[in-house]
């Protein structure tokens, strides 16, 4: 049995249609970018185009153990246990360091590829995994009433009018779909696993075949049958073109070998195959350390830094470090002062970590103020939709305020 | 593909139509087209018992005169003890900064209690003897509709179900006057600012538009008319009267009024009344109703005279209308046979029903699945409801199907729930709805089939539509395909397969 059942290029489309698979054994249902492509001509994807990739630290980052302002003394009251020395970080200024998990990305720091933007957060926080995540991903803190996300807002105006392809708009490497990811009109997005690539192939093997063969449905199938083969053959084309991609990609810089990294190598792949998608979505989990925090978040940040340097240095052998910014987020920091566990409970505004080729500086905002009473927590001093607003304007290139539907102060790390 | 409405129904004229189905053409094959469009599956027992009944007595079962009410969520009596707390320690606070986390705290409450309520109501539709009330139900949401969002409180979201639900089975002009006075559709389309100095024209407007007419069955002025009449109408906040209706007669506009040909100093409730006495109040709920069960495709509008005509003799009885409906001989005709996308709702209660599962209390395995399928319960896109058919499918959509089938299928990984998770795992188990997946014994017990009666009972228990030899051919091949050892994890994933294929996805 052919475990490439569908064609996943123009060309062996063709080439299986002179095999006797055929075109008209496709014609009612063929996927949409073959039936284009193959009128057209295959258009040259477009190289130039900038990325954006979105990396979540799920559970709550805590952001004083992350980016330590270790001459604060209030810092190191507040952590009898946790709070670590000047000489055990990686040190930034005369008052900053980054956690000592963090030696590759202090490394990409000063090389000027990662900058910092400190103690972010949004009015009113709020504490639920969920409620904060979906705060975060929607941009909109002040009421329930949007549901869509950012990135699904950016989508809806940078794809508007765009011929539809079987090329998703968006992907994301996590088990379930972003909300972030929602727009008012529906995006053609796609889920990868972190590992292995396009999901579980074998378990699509015998749904490729019922969908693509011909003689699977009776003649006089219904209209909506017909469309919704049209359309599940659209998704699995996709699904095996991507497949593909990750399979033969040899990557120019080592990737760790966790989760993390792994998806981070094939966003890689996917981007250095030229696809045209602009938005890539990666989580990391287990940030949300209550009890005996200390290893525990240093190697969290290990395979946060491990993973974010081989991607960078990964784009930039093949020359597309230009092309693609990463930016971190993390639906809340952690409070300031460490609980009984040795850890830290939900807390509010963090710093959150900038990457691409050039960044402007290593620092942007300003950190937070400890001078906080017991269980109190931080006051953020930048806004997460400035940090979106600076990424949609200048770096996307489209009107931020329309899509944020707010005005945000732009900030300095794109320069 | 309009077009297939034009060439259809050689056989059949709007007049014979809504005649009643020959007892001759009731058979399992029939009866699982009534028991999948009227609910969400249909189980072999329950295809076995309505061809033993026969049609009418199944749809008198299907449709009861007095249908169960919806038990109140027991977590609402804390939310409502809790609101009145939270009301007064507002009023206490001096400025909008110390009142803000008592409004996020009223926020979180009335989030809990609406998750609850889905659950609960989930629980009720997947019962198979409930189903089709159940969805008759979410048609008449999907009619009546109000948004979450906006009417944020789950006590008044609670209350307008529960009318729908006991006016469901009684006269549209009754639930119509019912809802006219609802708390939450007060809210939702701003009725209760409506004043004879301002009215307000939001609920005329979508009262004739999206309730009872449709498009191009009013003025403008009708509706201008119609919005003086619905002034006054306000919601109790009185203690021991919280969300009944009252009639402010300081608000209401006791003036004539000219509407549908017709002058007099009509109330809302004379409005309505004028409603049902236009033609097309009629034909516009059954519409919607062929639009829901039956077609994507509209029908040609000469086939609902006739019906409305029977309607509107039976006093517009809502039971009356289901049971000539689904008991009719168009309902059963051949072009409506596995044409019809299941929504998500439909989706997943079929797949629990189907796969004889129960309702997993966790948002993140049942209203985030709902909600990445693009329904997300009680928050309809706007007034409209959901529009459905090929719009509910996208490659996210798909892919938000393809993976919820597979979750069912596939042991639930407990190990990484939280311990809230596990709780109410606990708690359902205890209840003795425990059935969350479809585990070990099972797949053991299907493979005892072998190939060839696995792929049988795949494709004819699971599918609606029509299977072709090549089709079930290619399954056995899969099957027999299987490495050595590992027939049991191939069964599996044929299983999922058949659940994620595009026949699946319609009934």
């Amino acid at each position: 049995m052919n475990p490439r059942f569908l064609p996943s290029t123009r060309r062996e489309f063709i080439r299986r249609g002179t095999q006797g698979i055929g075109l008209l054994a496709f014609s009612r249902f063929a996927p949409q970018f073959l039936v284009q492509t193959t009128l057209a001509g295959a258009p040259a994807p477009e190289r130039d185009r900038r990325i954006l990739v979105l990396v979540q630290l799920a559970g709550g980052n805590d952001g004083l153990n992350t980016v330590i302002p270790f001459s604060d003394p209030a810092y190191h009251s507040l952590r009898p246990t946790l709070a670590l020395k000047k000489e055990a970080t990686l040190q930034i200024n005369d008052t900053l360091g980054l956690n000592p998990g963090c030696t590759a990305m202090h490394a990409l720091l000063k090389e000027g590829k990662l900058g910092i933007v400190q103690n972010v957060g949004y009015p009113n926080p709020n504490r639920s995994h969920f409620r904060s995540t979906e705060i975060w991903e929607t941009a909109n803190e002040s009421s329930d009433s949007v549901s869509t996300g950012w990135v699904g807002r950016y989508l809806d105006n940078a794809c508007a009018g765009a011929p539809s392809s079987a090329d998703p708009e968006a992907i994301h490497v996590s088990s379930e779909v972003p909300q972030t990811f929602g727009g008012t009109v529906p995006h053609n997005t796609f889920g990868l696993a972190n590992r292995g690539g396009a999901g579980r192939r074998d378990d699509a093997k015998l749904l490729e075949r019922l969908v693509a063969r011909p003689g699977q449905t009776s003649p006089d199938e219904s209209p909506n049958n017909t469309f919704l083969r049209a359309t599940m053959m659209d998704a699995l084309v996709a699904e095996q073109k991507i497949q593909g991609l990750l399979n033969t990609y040899k990557p120019e810089a080592p990737y760790p070998g966790t989760d993390f990294a792994q998806s981070l190598r094939n966003v890689a792949a996917l981007i250095s195959a030229g696809l045209p998608t602009r938005v890539y979505f990666v989580s990391i989990g287990g940030f949300d350390t209550h009890a005996n925090q200390a290893n525990n978040h240093q190697n969290l940040l290990r395979n946060l830094s491990e993973g974010l340097a081989a991607f960078q240095r990964d784009l930039t052998a093949r020359k597309l470090d230009d092309q693609v910014l990463t930016t971190t987020f993390s639906e809340f920091g952690r409070r300031p002062n460490e609980n009984e566990s040795r850890g830290t409970d939900h807390g509010t505004a963090a710093p959150l970590f900038v990457m691409g080729r050039h960044i402007a500086g290593p620092l942007h905002g300003t950190a937070p103020d400890l001078k906080v009473t017991k269980n109190a927590d931080l006051t953020f001093t930048t806004d997460f939709r400035s940090v979106y607003a600076t990424v949609l304007d200048q770096w996307l290139g489209v009107p931020a305020d329309a899509i944020l539907g707010s005005t945000h102060s732009r900030l300095g790390f794109l320069g | 593909m309009v077009h297939v409405v034009a060439s259809m129904f050689p056989t059949m004229t709007p007049d014979t139509a809504w005649l009643p189905l020959p007892a001759a053409a009731w058979t399992e094959d029939t009866a699982r087209h009534l028991l999948r469009r009227a609910g969400w599956a249909a189980r072999p027992e329950q295809v076995a018992e309505s061809v033993r009944i026969g049609l009418p007595a199944t749809l008198e079962r299907l449709f009861p005169v007095a249908p169960r009410p919806l038990v109140r969520p027991a977590i609402f009596s804390h939310v409502e003890k809790r609101m009145v707390e939270l009301r007064s320690l507002k009023r206490a606070c001096a400025t909008q900064l110390e009142r803000q986390p008592y409004e996020r705290e009223e926020r979180e409450l009335s989030r809990t209690a609406s998750a609850d309520l889905a659950f609960q109501w989930l629980q009720a539709a997947s019962q198979p003897d409930r189903s089709a009330y159940e969805k008759w139900h979410l048609f008449l949401s999907d009619v009546y509709v109000v948004g979450f969002e906006k009417v944020y409180s789950a006590e008044r979201l609670y209350r307008h179900l529960d009318l729908l639900r006991s006016h469901g089975a009684g006269s549209a002009p009754d639930l119509t006057k019912a809802v006219s006075r609802s708390a939450a559709m007060n809210i939702y389309l701003d009725l209760n600012r409506s004043s004879k100095k301002a009215p307000n024209e939001n609920f005329a407007r979508e009262l004739f538009e999206l309730f009872t007419l449709g498009e191009g069955n009013y003025t403008e002025d009708d509706i201008k008319q119609a919005a003086r009449a619905f002034t006054g109408y306000r919601i109790d906040n009185e203690k021991g009267k919280e969300l009944q209706f009252r009639l402010s007669e300081r608000d209401a506009d006791r003036g004539p009024k000219t509407l549908f040909g017709h002058t007099g100093p009509f109330s809302g409730d004379d409005v309505i009344d004028l409603v049902y006495a236009q033609p097309a109040a009629a034909t516009f709920l059954p519409r919607e109703m062929a639009r829901f069960y039956l077609t994507d495709q509209p029908l040609p509008h000469s086939f609902f005279a006739p019906l409305g005509q029977i309607w509107r003799e039976q006093g517009f009885s809502l039971r009356e209308l289901c049971l000539r409906f689904f008991g009719s001989s168009v309902f059963y005709h051949a072009d409506f046979r596995a044409n019809l996308i299941k929504s998500p709702l439909h989706y997943y209660l079929g797949l629990l029903q189907d796969l004889g599962l129960d309702v997993t209390p966790l948002p993140r395995t049942t209203l985030q699945p709902l909600r990445q399928m693009g329904q997300s319960l009680y928050n309809p896109p706007n007034v409209r409801g959901w529009v459905g058919g090929r719009l509910w499918i996208n490659s996210s959509t798909l892919a938000a199907r393809r993976q919820l089938a597979a979750t069912l299928c596939q042991p639930i990984e407990e190990e990484k729930l939280n311990a809230d998770d596990r709780l109410e795992l606990q708690v359902a188990r205890d209840a003795g709805h425990g059935r969350f997946n479809v585990d070990e014994e099972r797949i053991q017990a299907f493979t005892s089939l072998g190939p060839a009666g696995i792929t049988d009972r795949l494709c004819d228990y699971f599918l609606p539509v029509k299977i072709t030899a090549a089709y079930r051919r290619t399954v056995l091949d899969y099957l027999q395909s299987a490495p050595p050892g590992d027939f049991e994890a191939q069964t599996r994933r044929a299983a999922i397969t058949i659940l994620q294929s595009p026949g699946y996805q319609l009934c």
